[in-house]
């Protein structure tokens, strides 16, 4: 029990396996949860039978909150987060809030500005700006 | 938060299902099993993406089962305490309101909404704030940030705030319609 207790994303203390695993933005879960449902569809007339209310659910979310649609939009994003030494919860985080400004990316990712990590703010201006263009251009 | 992550389970198979169709048989088996299922260390299994490896079975002991360790990947959710996410309310009352991001449940206390905002009762139960701006009610999208997680042996549920900066209303499809 003293593991869930430690447990707070904002210092990312999410668990080992959890930090080392392949997070996914909900953009991504889309692409995915969408690709299955489609195999499920050439198969059997009624898929929306086939699938658990979990998936149900989660793919009626990500197509809620997707802020990109295009697969090459999504590939974009995560390139351009990449560069800037993130961690894969952090990078997610981003990619699926899309804050407008510095200040808001540190209220929703405090743990850019621990100790011993180089993101100035403009630095963190930068990458927001290059996500909008993204955006935009999609 | 989605993660895609790489898990083990050993599967129990009766020989019947033995022959060329053994793999699929496997397949199709562990997806029933464990898609739509949730364990309070991996979160919810949303879907199986592919089987990693197959392991060599081993007959148990007293039964015809055969026991096949599979390794396989999936989508899972798993909500972390401290984390902000986006998600849609569901139900308001005086108490505060539910809202959900995707498989999982979260409440937001009264005392968690921002003090200038007050319950309204109605056909549309909502929070309103004193000069009318802005209002949570069904349907409303919401960020909000998960302050403590309680875990069932097959649910998550989360508690959450939108007092902080940065959080509450994104969008109500109702007020923009």
């Amino acid at each position: 029990m003293s593991g869930e207790e430690e447990e707070n994303a904002a210092e990312l203390k999410i668990g080992d396996e959890f930090l080392k695993a392949k997070c996914l933005m909900n953009c991504e879960v889309s692409l995915i949860l969408e690709h299955k449902y489609e195999q499920l569809q050439q198969v059997s007339e009624d898929p929306m039978n086939q699938v658990s209310q979990v998936f149900e659910k989660s793919l009626q979310y990500v197509k809620r909150f997707s802020r990109y649609k295009n697969p090459d939009a999504v590939r974009q994003v995560r390139e351009i987060l990449s560069r800037h030494q993130l961690t894969e919860f952090e990078l997610c985080v981003l990619g699926n809030l899309c804050p407008e400004t510095a200040e808001e990316a540190v209220a929703m990712v405090p743990s850019l500005k621990t100790k011993g990590r180089a993101h100035s703010d403009e630095a963190i201006e930068k990458m927001l700006n290059d996500l909008s263009l993204v955006k935009r251009f999609e | 938060m989605f993660f895609h992550i790489v898990l083990e389970r050993n599967m129990q198979l009766h020989p019947r299902f033995f022959g060329r169709n053994l793999r699929e048989n496997l397949v199709s088996k562990l997806m029933k099993d464990v898609e739509g299922t949730c364990s309070g260390r991996h979160g919810f299994v949303v879907a199986i993406t592919g089987i990693e490896s197959v392991g060599k079975g081993l007959i148990r002991d007293g039964t015809a089962f055969v026991t096949f360790p599979v390794k396989y990947q999936c989508v899972v959710f798993r909500p972390f305490k401290g984390e902000i996410l986006e998600a849609v309310v569901t139900l308001v009352n005086k108490m505060g309101f539910f809202a959900e991001a995707g498989p999982v449940q979260i409440f937001v206390s009264k005392h968690l909404i921002p003090d200038d905002m007050e319950f309204q009762a109605g056909d549309m139960p909502n929070y309103t704030t004193s000069d009318g701006s802005v209002k949570i009610q069904k349907e409303c999208e919401v960020r909000l940030k998960i302050i403590g997680t309680r875990v069932d042996a097959t649910e998550i549920f989360c508690v959450g705030t939108i007092k902080d900066d940065f959080l509450g209303v994104i969008n109500d499809p109702a007020a923009a319609a």
